[in-house]
């Protein structure tokens, strides 16, 4: 276990090195003045030479790359061109609320996935397997601005059940805070959930009907378990493990569908961020939002792949 | 020396047998043709979504002939009007056809969906093929690249670079493109890895093809069935990237893209006085998708004849 995990953790760090790069990569495709990509020309001459100092954009590519790793790792991200704070504390700010929702809309996927799967591949081609691949199918094919226009529409303007944006009421404090940020986190949450949950039904369902066909289940039916044993403890923990999996690399799809549900429900994250900053072409904002999300997401994987080990005897004994 | 070895074996040589098999896998016989037509045909899905796909197709390709580019401004007393007879969608802020805006619009998504596949190919199947082949390090380090790409959110790193290189609707199609490799590089490694296991491989090698003879003629057309359904399947998600794109403002503000008018929709906050502006650009979206799904479906079905069990 203890090599899984270094072997593990080395491959999230080659990870989050190669994402650094490909930021790096990307923002010298720029044509014109590599410095106008760091140093907006409107800031004022200190401040653009600070900055033209600390990233050497004056210097040759090697050097600059060598600097820019040397600035991140010391969480220095540059100069957002629209408000002048220091990036790292701009996304910091943003970054719990995307967590929030992108966490529960995860938690929320995974507890309605699962028993939703099983169902569907034990009672294959019922009218209920086909009502939740129907759904699926849907869900995997909407998209997601649309979606969330049309909750807004019903649940929040028309029939006014929730927020129509935002993530809290201003002043509001203790448990009427707490109520407040439940309350705006409804739609979002259930817009991701929307979206995310065909993948899991799908995924759950192939892999339980895989597994429903294995010698070992007829043998645990043949030993007299009855069908619940059978299934919840025997099938569905081999048809979890791949399932795992799929779930790790689905986590770049939920952040992108986190970026467009922000969008429309105006809600304070990262997403939201990422959406404003493109109207402001404010490049080095969009390059820490992305360098976040992804250590993010790598940050989680590698959690994921712990879970994974721990449930895996193979694994596990090593 | 080298003047000594007996001439090497011609490239289009094969013993017969082995020109057998790949004859089946390259240019199935007509009856298969037929064969799988009729299976797909049966499937109504299927056919739904071919008959929806080729209907965009159609509207993409006439545009013009059906409606004129929207542009400038429409009549003033026809502000944010919603459908009639006159104006089937209705129409946006400035009094435009919005009919005529999903109609153009339909052309960008058909451009960009099949520029960044063809990209999403070009780079995909080089990979996934060099993978199985060539196996060890090789393999090693392309799987792994490939595997970190998968992980990686690519929405904002598309965001990001479509702002950096500027919104034509040609640079979206590249950053589409780009990010859309991984998948295709996974599926070709793995129907790969079974076919270089094949004798009729190993024959090849035993004559002294070269390796690129060997990835290319026999290796690539035993993955091309598995293409085409992932082809499919990546043109839906270049769909709904592009639409992403578009509606956080990194569309080409010079074409009509379903994106783009569902962003106007956006900005106008037009959920709650206009229904049809946002509306129907979703509706082209979400059939497109899903005609493309359903006809990738069942051509899977067609190719890996195990799945139609479930």
């Amino acid at each position: 276990m203890s090599r899984y995990l270094v072997k593990r953790i080395g491959r999230g760090f080659v990870t989050v090195l190669i994402s650094v790069t490909l930021t790096f990569l990307i923002l010298r495709l720029m044509p014109g003045n590599p410095a106008d990509v760091m140093a907006d020309p409107h800031m004022t001459q200190e401040l653009r030479e600070s900055i033209l100092k600390d990233f050497g954009l004056d210097k040759p590519l090697a050097v600059q790359y060598l600097l820019y790793l040397k600035q991140l790792a010391t969480g220095n991200l540059g100069i957002s061109f629209r408000s002048l704070q220091p990036i790292s504390r701009i996304v910091m700010e943003r970054l719990p609320w995307t967590l929030m929702l992108t966490g529960s809309a995860f938690l929320i996927t995974i507890m309605l996935g699962i028993p939703l799967g099983v169902i569907s591949a034990v009672r294959r081609g019922s009218l209920v397997d086909r009502t939740i691949n129907a759904f699926a199918v849907f869900g995997n094919s909407v998209f997601i601005p649309w979606l969330a226009i049309t909750m807004l529409y019903f649940f929040g303007y028309k029939w006014n059940l929730f927020p129509i944006g935002g993530a809290k009421e201003i002043d509001v404090g203790g448990w009427e805070m707490v109520a407040s940020v439940v309350e705006h986190l409804v739609l979002p949450v259930a817009t991701l959930v929307l979206t995310q949950l065909a993948q899991y039904v799908l995924f759950l369902r192939t892999s339980m009907l895989d597994v429903l066909q294995e010698d070992f289940i007829r043998t645990a039916r043949s030993k007299g378990l009855t069908g619940k044993v059978v299934i919840y403890k025997h099938a569905l923990k081999n048809a979890f493990l791949p399932t795992i999996t799929m779930m790790g690399l689905q986590l770049g799809y939920l952040v992108g569908g986190a970026v467009l549900t922000e969008t429309v429900y105006a809600y304070p994250g990262l997403g939201r961020l990422i959406y404003d900053s493109v109207l402001q072409l404010d490049y080095p904002v969009l390059q820490g939002a992305f360098i976040l999300l992804a250590t993010t997401v790598i940050t989680a994987n590698i959690v994921i792949d712990l879970f994974y080990g721990l449930l895996d005897p193979r694994i596990r004994y090593e | 020396m080298a003047n000594n070895f007996p001439a090497p074996i011609p490239h289009d040589w094969h013993p017969s047998g082995t020109a057998d098999l790949r004859a089946t896998a390259v240019s199935p016989p007509v009856s298969q043709w037929s064969k799988n037509w009729r299976q797909f045909r049966r499937n109504p899905l299927a056919m739904f979504g071919l008959v929806i796909l080729l209907s965009f197709i159609v509207v993409a390709i006439l545009a013009p002939a059906i409606t004129s580019f929207p542009r400038g401004y429409g009549q003033p007393d026809e502000l944010v009007n919603p459908p009639t007879g006159k104006h089937w969608f209705g129409t946006d802020d400035l009094g435009l056809d919005l009919f005529a805006e999903v109609v153009w619009g339909s052309r960008v998504t058909m451009y960009v969906g099949i520029l960044a596949t063809g990209l999403a190919l070009g780079i995909g199947v080089p990979i996934g093929l060099a993978g199985a082949f060539y196996k060890g390090r090789i393999d090693a380090i392309l799987t792994g690249l490939t595997d970190i790409f998968l992980s990686l959110p690519v929405l904002p790193l598309m965001i990001l670079m479509a702002a950096v290189m500027g919104s034509t609707l040609f640079n979206v199609a590249i950053v589409i493109g780009i990010f859309s490799w991984p998948q295709i590089a996974r599926v070709v490694r793995g129907v790969t890895l079974a076919t270089v296991e094949q004798p009729f491989v190993e024959a090849a090698v035993a004559m002294g093809s070269s390796n690129a003879h060997i990835l290319w003629r026999h290796l690539l057309p035993n993955a091309v069935p598995t293409l085409v359904v992932n082809a499919f399947l990546t043109i839906s998600r270049a769909v709904l990237s592009e639409a992403g794109l578009s509606f956080l403002g990194l569309g080409d503000p010079l074409q009509w893209s379903w994106g783009r008018i569902l962003q106007n929709a956006q900005r106008n906050g037009a959920f709650v006085t206009a229904w049809w502006w946002a509306f129907f650009p979703s509706l082209a979206i979400f059939l497109l998708v899903i005609s493309v799904t359903f006809v990738g479906t069942a051509l899977n079905e067609i190719v890996n004849p195990r799945l139609k069990r479930r």
